[in-house]
């Protein structure tokens, strides 16, 4: 019999701290619908989407009304697309995106990820295809997702890709304008890029994994926040040792939800059940994000010094919670601190208290990276290229995933406003040091090697 | 061997579980199940006991009144089929409803009218009240058995619209999530 608190304790978390499921998302593999023929390609890949994603929106709604817990986000990710349809040119890599934007209408899902290359030793010829594709395919659909890693700890950083990138971020963000740029809001350059990711816009289905599979996304901001702040109200002097011990036992009843529901939805469309991506996920509502959380633990903002360590701690504690209470955990699994898509940290630039400086030091010790941060328009393609460079860095010397999403707002400076909508969010573009100088160490290019510690055989 | 079903009410106090199992324990009953509150200051308590062939019901109920005299016990006593069969019609699923909302009189008769007249066997029922001076923080939570084969968000709809005209707010979820959540 279930206690009287036990089933209210739920409902809280339900009606007053946006306990929800981020993402359902089936990941698809394209890798046998390879051809030279870019029609037959296309039908292909559409026939395969729309056929095994057919019941996915259908069925997460379905199951989400059965436990009470809304299945937010329902996407698709397929494989990397610059491997699957490597014979392919750029104007042709357009095509297969339009394709892919079609098929995730067709099935109503709101993204679709995996227009994606892996270059992080040497840029194939398909590789290359797809990059030159990018400001096109991005700029137009609605619903393609593409992420290019260019860096690993056993492979080192590929400084040419790097400088390539930039330039089509620069291109993408010229081509929507009118929307601020928004096509860069659905490109991530990684490093250490997983094979697993629920979450977009970095979401693909790695090579080394089945056919089909769903992969589930926790979010829980909301909820951890509520805890700390109920704790601290009964006893206001509880050390970060206890905070930590009850932000892993929220962690563990969020990530037992996504658990339950990624299971059964797998069960019933019939493919394995991946992972749980144990990532604290917010949305741009209040009670529903990240930033709060660091003023729960008594920071005047997230931004002001203290921060990293709090991340730290948040971090960790996610981690372990999730991870006892998942079978299989993978994907980012962390902390995510998008800039536009978190109203607390959004609001930490407008008050002065979050540089681009200090989000790349709170992205050594959480998952993801300098996410959805707007910079100025005119910041040079170099100058764009270096920021990634350096958190590129971060992951490769410390053997985890970084990642980043700048978005050049075009004919913005720095703390005017940018507007991307939706989840997607809003925020006053940061500003950017030495945004218009040269860079000659960018402009050397080549690869800079794997670290010593890569050699691990 | 007979099989009784025993009812037992009355004010709370230290004693009545000792007296009435003594009276069990000197008829020679074994006791099978049992199930005890207390709902604010009253004592209330069901047992399921097996006993000799010699003894029927209204000995029993003499025996515990005589054991509790001066408590101001109530006692009912009766005989079960030993074979009997529980209720049931066919693969139930187990789901809680909640409603929360302003207390008034009617509540739970029409949220159970609802369920009954969809098949549906409430097997557990609590009240919460942490209103105060917020009566929104009242909570009912019926726990139910939902039978697989009717249509459930007819259901769902039916109970959300009757929580809409009552002003409560009705969540129908599986048990599931609540074990998933709070237990290891």
């Amino acid at each position: 019999m279930l206690s009287n608190s036990e089933i209210v304790s739920v409902l809280e978390m339900l009606r007053n701290e946006h306990l929800d499921l981020r993402t359902v998302t089936l990941g698809l593999s394209l890798l046998d619908c390879a051809s030279d023929d870019i029609k037959r390609f296309n039908d292909k890949i559409y026939d395969r989407i729309t056929r095994k994603a057919e019941k996915l929106v259908m069925l997460c709604d379905l199951i989400g009304e059965k436990y009470g817990i809304p299945v937010v986000n329902k996407r698709v990710s397929v494989s990397p697309i610059a491997v699957a349809a490597a014979p392919f040119s750029s104007d042709q890599m357009v095509l297969v995106a339009q394709t892919l934007d079609r098929a995730a209408r067709a099935v109503n899902v709101d993204f679709i990820g995996g227009f994606s290359a892996l270059v992080e030793k040497g840029i194939a010829v398909g590789d290359q295809a797809l990059i030159d594709a990018l400001p096109q395919a991005l700029a137009g659909t609605d619903r393609v997702c593409a992420s290019i890693n260019v860096a690993t700890t056993r492979a080192g950083i590929n400084m040419d890709a790097i400088l390539l990138l930039a330039r089509q971020i620069k291109a993408a963000a010229a081509l929507s304008a009118d929307r601020d740029g928004i096509a860069c809001a659905k490109l991530c350059v990684f490093a250490n890029i997983p094979q697993d990711i629920p979450f977009m816009a970095g979401a693909y289905l790695g090579v080394g994994v089945a056919d089909a599979v769903i992969n589930v996304g926790v979010s829980g901001p909301g909820v951890v926040k509520k805890a700390i702040d109920r704790a601290v109200e009964t006893n206001p002097d509880l050390d970060l040792q206890q905070i930590s011990e009850l932000i892993k036992r929220t962690a563990y009843k969020v990530t037992r939800v996504g658990e339950l529901i990624g299971r059964e939805v797998a069960d019933r469309l019939g493919v394995h059940f991946g992972v749980v991506d144990l990532s604290l996920a917010p949305t741009p509502n209040v009670g529903d994000s990240v930033g709060e959380i660091f003023q729960s633990l008594g920071l005047h903002s997230i931004g002001v010094p203290g921060s990293t360590a709090a991340l730290a701690l948040l971090n960790d504690a996610v981690k372990k919670g999730g991870a006892f209470a998942s079978t299989n955990v993978g994907g980012l699994s962390g902390a995510f601190i998008p800039v536009s898509e978190d109203l607390n940290i959004s609001e930490a630039v407008r008050n002065g208290y979050l540089s681009i400086e200090k989000l790349e030091a709170m992205t050594c010790v959480c998952s993801v990276g300098l996410d959805m941060v707007p910079i100025p328009g005119d910041t040079s393609d170099e100058t764009l290229a270096a920021i990634m460079a350096d958190e590129m860095a971060i992951g490769v010397i410390n053997k985890k995933t970084t990642a980043t999403r700048l978005i050049p707002v075009p004919g913005k400076k720095a703390g005017e406003h940018a507007y991307f909508g939706g989840l997607l969010g809003e925020s006053i573009i940061l500003a950017v040091n030495n945004a218009q100088g040269e860079n000659r160490f960018v402009r050397r290019g080549g690869l800079i090697p794997s670290p010593i510690h890569s050699l691990t055989n | 061997m007979k099989k009784f079903i025993i009812s037992v009410l009355g004010k709370d106090r230290p004693g009545i579980i000792a007296a009435v199992t003594r009276v069990f324990f000197e008829q020679e009953f074994n006791i099978e199940d049992v199930s005890q509150t207390i709902l604010q200051a009253e004592f209330s308590g069901i047992f399921i006991v097996t006993g000799p062939d010699h003894c029927d019901p209204q000995g029993v109920c003499r025996a515990l009144q005589t054991a509790t005299d001066g408590f101001d016990m109530h006692f009912h006593v009766r005989l079960m089929d030993p074979n009997g069969s529980r209720w049931t019609t066919c693969a139930c699923e187990h789901f809680i409803i909640t409603t929360r909302g302003p207390d008034r009189k009617g509540l739970v008769a029409q949220i159970t009218a609802i369920l009954a007249a969809h098949n549906v066997n409430v097997t557990q029922l609590q009240a919460v009240f942490r209103g105060g001076d917020e009566p929104g923080r009242n909570i009912m939570i019926y726990e139910v058995d939902i039978p697989a084969d009717i249509d459930q968000s007819q259901l769902n709809e039916v109970l959300k619209a009757k929580g809409r005209e009552l002003n409560l707010e009705v969540n129908i979820q599986h048990k599931n999530i609540f074990e998933a959540i709070n237990r290891i």
